[in-house]
């Protein structure tokens, strides 16, 4: 399918409770890292099941274990124990699945590439022939509203359109699964709302199934159909949260609405309990 | 206004006529204030710009030794740069053209052991404490050895500056290849990037950085290289017209050779440099 085509499904108004087929199993995922020779568990006994077309929101204090958690599943770094299924087949550490889409929160905008040339950096990897090529990096810059940036390098850029240009470039390749490590962890409130309003659109139209890690609840209520709480190092599974606010949502509307208001507090004391342990 | 590029020109071109003045004239004034001109200022070490000037037409064969222009009469300027097999057009000639060999040979010979050494853990750690002796050694006192072992012919000239520009551009990209930043090679590989692809379209492109910052030095260590080596021995080439003038005691010559060399320098440096800044125009944030 291509962005075009997929641009003309037509959304449900709202997401009842998922009961798709699920994509991502972890049974028993932990990770333990040595640190001058002392063992530190990251992440103890991790159970998950992501369905198809899940927005799901990994939460939790800084240094609970959530990047540890995604790395994992993207390949990134082999588990200590336990299993990763993706669609039913184990995931090893050094392959990395092409349905999976992963976006760092550090810049990972290529510097000597112009955006055009970063954007469809994927599509040059796999060999797309140029035409084509330039047509989806198209699409997707218009998407992003970096039109007019196409010839600029990375440099030039600020960090919320850099963080776009990471953004599609991985959504380029049409991945049906998205993995996001904090991607807006660095922008300033303003931008952060702005680059969720960018996602909150093409979800709503594509619908990947999308893991979300971030330490910010409202960042978290505002995106997902489920919050998944980790407990304070190592990172163990605390909570789960449904997020059953209407869809399509508004970014800033939303978090005037009293049921936003009821569910933020609720997993305000949750999460409130994990940070005091880190003393945060 | 002190700063205006007019002032700057001005103060700029006011140092150089003080300078060619006083290297002109200040000599002459010795008899009268022995004290005020240092004996260094002799002509007979550092020439004069108008005799250094004449030096450089006779040399090129636009005028004859007395001073006549060759160039108006028929053939005479061919005849007279046939007579000198080393005259100032074939020495530059020659120095140029090992210059540019040694370069581009060290560039590209540095770059690619930098590259594989960089890359491997194995390989850096086996060769690094070899690496380091080599860097120690002072290299110009090889070239003695290395006009020994290759000849006086150019063969020497281009692998002495080799030798110094090897180590510079072989130890940039040894670096560079070191600080490839990871996240760039984790989120190509997630892209489904092969090995080959993240060298080429990672790796080389983020180490070519830290080389083109070495180019400026590497090309003047290759001239540095090539002229040492015709110091010690060559029948051609801008060090050689060098050692015959001293062996004469002509500073005119002596000095026209180093005004050429020093146009030759700046040249190079200048196209490195404008090839540098086109290449890594992505640096220029626009900030
Ligand atoms: N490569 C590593 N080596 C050693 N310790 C690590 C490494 N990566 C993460 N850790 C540790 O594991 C814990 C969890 O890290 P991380 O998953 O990055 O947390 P989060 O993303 O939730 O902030 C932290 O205490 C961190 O210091
Ligand atoms: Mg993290």
């Amino acid at each position: 399918m291509t962005f075009a085509q997929r641009d003309l499904a037509v959304a449900p108004a709202s997401v009842p409770a998922n009961t798709g087929p699920v994509r991502i199993r972890a049974r028993g995922l932990s990770k333990e890292f040595e640190i001058a020779g002392k063992r530190l568990t990251a992440v103890d006994r991790v159970d998950l099941d992501i369905r198809k077309g899940e927005f799901v929101s990994l939460l939790g204090p800084s240094g609970c274990g959530k990047s540890t958690v995604l790395n994992m599943i993207a390949g990134l770094i082999p588990a200590s124990s336990g299993t990763i299924e993706l669609d039913g087949k184990p995931l090893g550490a050094g392959h990395f699945s092409s349905k999976l889409g992963y976006v760092f929160q550090r810049d990972t905008t290529i510097p000597w590439r112009t955006v055009k040339k970063n954007v469809g950096f994927g599509l040059e990897l796999a060999g797309v022939d140029r035409a084509s090529r330039d047509r989806r990096v198209n699409e997707a810059i218009q998407q992003a509203r970096l039109n007019g940036f196409e010839n600029a390098f990375p440099g030039m850029l600020s960090g919320g359109m850099r963080q776009r240009v990471s953004l599609m470039r991985a959504l380029v390749m049409e991945p049906d699964i998205l993995l996001m490590d904090e991607p807006f962890g660095a922008l300033d409130a303003h931008t952060k709302t702005d680059m969720h309003r960018l996602l909150l659109e093409i979800w709503e139209r594509q619908h990947q199934t999308v893991i979300f890690v971030t330490h910010d609840l409202a960042e978290a209520l505002t995106l997902s159909d489920r919050i998944i709480l980790l407990s304070a190092r190592p990172g163990r599974l605390k909570e789960e949260f449904v997020v059953d606010f209407k869809r399509p949502r508004d970014a800033v509307s939303l978090r005037e609405t009293p049921e936003y208001a009821e569910l933020f507090s609720r997993v305000w004391r949750s999460l409130g309990e994990e940070m005091s342990k880190v003393g945060a | 206004m002190m700063g205006s590029r007019a002032t700057v020109v001005a103060a700029q071109l006011a140092i150089i006529l003080l300078t060619l003045a006083v290297w002109q004239w200040a000599f002459d004034l010795k008899p009268y204030a022995d004290w005020l001109v240092p004996g260094l200022l002799d002509p007979y070490f550092i020439s004069k710009p108008s005799e250094i000037w004449t030096q450089l037409l006779r040399l090129a064969c636009l005028t004859n030794p007395t001073g006549d222009w060759l160039l108006g009469q028929d053939g005479a300027v061919m005849a007279c740069l046939a007579q000198n097999d080393n005259n100032l057009w074939i020495a530059t000639l020659v120095t140029l053209t090992n210059t540019l060999w040694g370069f581009a040979i060290g560039v590209a010979s540095g770059y690619i052991v930098g590259l594989l050494l960089g890359q491997s853990t194995f390989l850096s750690r086996v060769f690094e404490p070899f690496l380091v002796a080599l860097n120690s050694i002072p290299r110009i006192a090889l070239v003695p050895i290395v006009v020994m072992m290759f000849g006086i012919g150019d063969t020497s000239k281009i692998v002495t500056a080799w030798l110094l520009v090897f180590f510079l551009v072989f130890f940039n990209t040894f670096e560079g290849a070191r600080q490839v930043d990871q996240t760039l090679v984790s989120m190509s590989r997630l892209l489904q990037a092969k090995d080959w692809q993240v060298t080429s379209k990672i790796i080389i492109p983020s180490t070519l950085t830290w080389v083109f910052a070495s180019l400026t030095p590497a090309i003047s260590f290759a001239l540095i290289g090539v002229i040492v080596g015709e110091f010690i021995g060559a029948r051609q080439g801008l060090g050689r017209i060098m050692m015959e003038a001293q062996a004469r005691g002509q500073s005119s010559v002596m000095m026209a050779t180093v005004i050429v060399l020093m146009t030759i320098g700046v040249i190079l440096a200048l196209g490195v440099k404008s090839m540098q800044t086109y290449l890594l125009r992505w640096q220029n944030t626009g900030h």
